[in-house]
């Protein structure tokens, strides 16, 4: 609608990263090194993805059961990419403690891991983010807005933004989550962060019913309300028990 | 010295000279985007008239067909490309017939005709778009101030580095909004050659880029370029020694432990904590990798003696050798033919910093610039590729240790992403967002 509609739009779905970014990551910078390389990667598996999809694209049906498909696969191989992703992380994790002990420093302390899964999952967040919502608000700058059939209650750029912020929000703790999950060895952990991921990407299907995003919307938050309070209670034990030891 | 409470972890400082060299080139990159976007609208009217070296040989019309487009294209920077060649062998002539004084008022000339000129001829543009209320005088006054301080800060090393280096940026800025008028085949064919012509001339035997550089290492000399200097990395925990650095820290090579898995060789490496000097016949140098790559403690070399900084830690990853680009754009109605610009590739300054040519700014600028008049997905999908581009190149530069050229591999990393975003990704996110779908 205008340059400040547009910057509100983007600052929604982008203002808590925004935030975390300038307090936590942008202090050290092996973090914002962590962070591009996990957008990287998040964008890799979507031009795969697309790739692999574009011979069927546009969906003309109006059944949902293609657009299931879509996203249980587009879900399946990110989640097949993260567990790629903890492995290189095994390798360099392995790599800096041998520098720090070359270095006669300490090895990386609990925090220390648990902020490069943060940076990685904040990547993905902000991929996501920046691929799904910011990318097409271009036209809100200018001088007018977009509804969508489905919902048109609120604008197209609100909705897309709203529903990136809950995504950012899942993609960044889950990334903690199953990053402790494989650290741990926990069974729970592991599956929990696959799980929430599809889940969150089929409550999406309901916003194709007409009206749907009244339900879908909410739901979204709520699970990502869930990841957020999963994270921080695994956070909080692993900070005792580490305390605890000491 | 005395000792921290709580020990720092390397988290702390570990990628400092990578984030001190994306994040200029990541502000050059934005502001060229910015200014692409905020002057769109009257450049499609410009863009015929405007006649470079680059469009000497064939001037794109959008009725023609796709062959004729691509044979033009290829024309143009076949030209170019030549023209590139010519002028980097007669700075070469220059450089060894030791006219650097020569070289050096060149580069400030050309300092001023891109601050003066095409600065104000954008500022032109800018000021007609948002009528902003300036008068004659004051603009000539201001914009005259602007390219002196300009040109002395890129002349004399004496001045504060933001100056300097906030100059350099701005120069790059400029030339690469101007390259992005180009038509747009010819751009992007321009690209892959400039690309393509970097690596033929930093590795082959008899190019022009080799030959500079090693007649300025066995004459221990600088080139006289226009290059981004990053400041060096120095570590808090030390106490502040003088040390003497060496300019020429590429002659041989140990390579210490790096993060990589490079194995340890040196010895002296072993106490951190000692400034002791050893006498050592061979000048030599440490290298990091170019990912962990700092605060690893650099064995500095003056002459004969090898001075061990325990404590203060200059890191002085990158190795290799800075390569010379010229450029030919049109100022107005005369052409004026740029030269001494972009010094690209990687290179050691001599006070151990990281150097990246300014060619490298100006080309990364031009492709994100270019994919800013598609779309936003295009420039976002194209900057991730520049800097994943940019982290290869210094990796390799870590192992192979040897001149390596910055720019082949982010560009063709960049056109490639350009590509595949324009035709597969874009229908892919704009189908799944439209109906609401996100994952």
């Amino acid at each position: 609608m205008t340059v400040a509609a547009g910057l509100g739009y983007a600052l929604a779905a982008l203002g808590p990263s925004l935030s975390l970014f300038v307090a936590v990551i942008s202090k050290k910078p092996f973090l914002i090194l962590t962070v591009l390389s996990s957008t990287l990667l998040w964008l890799v598996s979507l031009i795969a993805l697309s790739g692999l999809w574009r011979a069927f694209l546009p969906l003309k049906s109006t059944a949902w059961w293609p657009y299931g498909l879509l996203i249980i696969t587009s879900v399946g191989f990110q989640e097949g990419l993260r567990i790629l992703f903890w492995k290189v992380y095994k390798r360099l994790e392995d790599i800096l403690d041998a520098f720090a002990d070359r270095m006669s420093k300490p090895r990386l302390f609990l925090t220390d891991k648990m902020q490069i899964a943060l940076a990685g999952g904040l990547g993905h967040g902000l991929a996501h983010a920046v691929f799904f919502c910011l990318s097409l608000l271009t036209p809100a700058f200018g001088p007018a807005t977009f509804y969508v059939d489905k919902c048109p209650q609120i604008p197209f750029f609100l909705i897309s933004a709203i529903i990136s912020l809950g995504f950012v929000t899942i993609h960044t703790y889950s990334m903690v989550i199953a990053f402790n999950g494989y650290a741990e060895g926990k069974r729970i952990d592991q599956i929990f962060v696959p799980v929430i991921h599809l889940v969150a990407g089929m409550v999406t299907l309901i916003n194709l019913a007409s009206g749907g995003c009244i339900i879908g919307i909410p739901l979204l938050y709520f699970l990502a309300v869930l990841t957020l309070l999963y994270c921080g209670k695994l956070v909080w034990r692993r900070l005792t028990e580490s305390r605890s030891r000491q | 010295m005395d000792r921290n409470p709580k020990p720092t972890s390397i988290l702390e400082s570990l990628g400092e000279e990578i984030i001190r060299i994306v994040a200029p080139v990541s502000i050059c990159m934005l502001l060229v985007v910015l200014l692409v976007t905020v002057l769109d609208a009257n450049s499609s009217s410009d863009s015929s008239s405007l006649t470079t070296i680059a469009t000497i040989a064939y001037n794109e019309d959008t009725s023609d067909s796709i062959w004729d487009k691509l044979k033009g294209a290829l024309l143009n920077s076949l030209v170019f490309v030549a023209v590139v060649t010519v002028v980097t062998f007669v700075l070469v002539l220059l450089f060894y017939l030791r006219c650097t004084r020569f070289l050096k008022l060149y580069m400030g000339f050309s300092a001023f005709v891109v601050l003066g000129f095409m600065g104000g001829e954008i500022a032109l543009f800018l000021i007609r778009d948002f009528s902003f209320p300036i008068d004659c005088i004051t603009f000539l006054l201001v914009l005259f101030n602007f390219t002196v301080v300009g040109v002395m800060a890129v002349f004399m090393s004496k001045m504060a580095i933001l100056v300097t280096q906030g100059y350099l940026v701005v120069i790059a800025i400029l030339v690469a909004y101007w390259f992005t008028l180009l038509p747009e085949w010819t751009t992007w064919v321009l690209l892959v050659a400039m690309a393509l012509y970097d690596l033929a001339a930093v590795l082959l035997p008899g190019g022009p880029l080799r030959l500079l550089v090693e007649l300025a290492m066995s004459r221990d000399e600088d080139i006289p370029a226009l290059v981004y200097e990053a400041r060096p990395v120095t570590n808090h925990d030390s106490s502040p020694r003088p040390v003497m650095v060496e300019r020429r820290v590429w002659k041989e090579r140990m390579s210490l432990a790096s993060g990589m898995g490079v194995s340890s060789t040196s010895g002296s490496n072993s106490d951190f904590n000692t400034n002791s000097v050893f006498d050592s016949n061979s000048m030599s140098a440490t290298l990091s990798s170019a990912t962990n790559g700092q605060n690893e403690t650099r064995l500095v070399i003056t002459g004969d003696h090898l001075l061990s900084e325990g404590a203060s830690q200059l890191s002085a990853p990158l190795i290799s050798r800075p390569l010379q680009r010229t450029n030919s754009t049109r100022v107005g109605q005369e052409e004026v033919s740029t030269e001494n610009f972009h010094l690209e590739g990687i290179g050691l300054g001599s006070s151990g910093a990281i150097k990246l040519g300014l060619g490298d700014f100006i080309f990364y600028s031009v492709l994100v610039g270019r994919a800013a008049m598609y779309d936003f997905m295009t420039v976002y999908a194209c900057y991730l590729a520049i800097i994943a581009g940019l982290g290869i190149t210094l990796m390799l530069l870590a192992f192979h240790q040897k001149a390596l050229p910055a720019l082949p591999v982010s560009v063709l990393l960049g056109v490639l992403f350009y590509f595949l975003t324009r035709f597969l990704l874009e229908v892919f996110v704009v189908q799944c967002s439209l109906h609401l779908l996100m994952f």
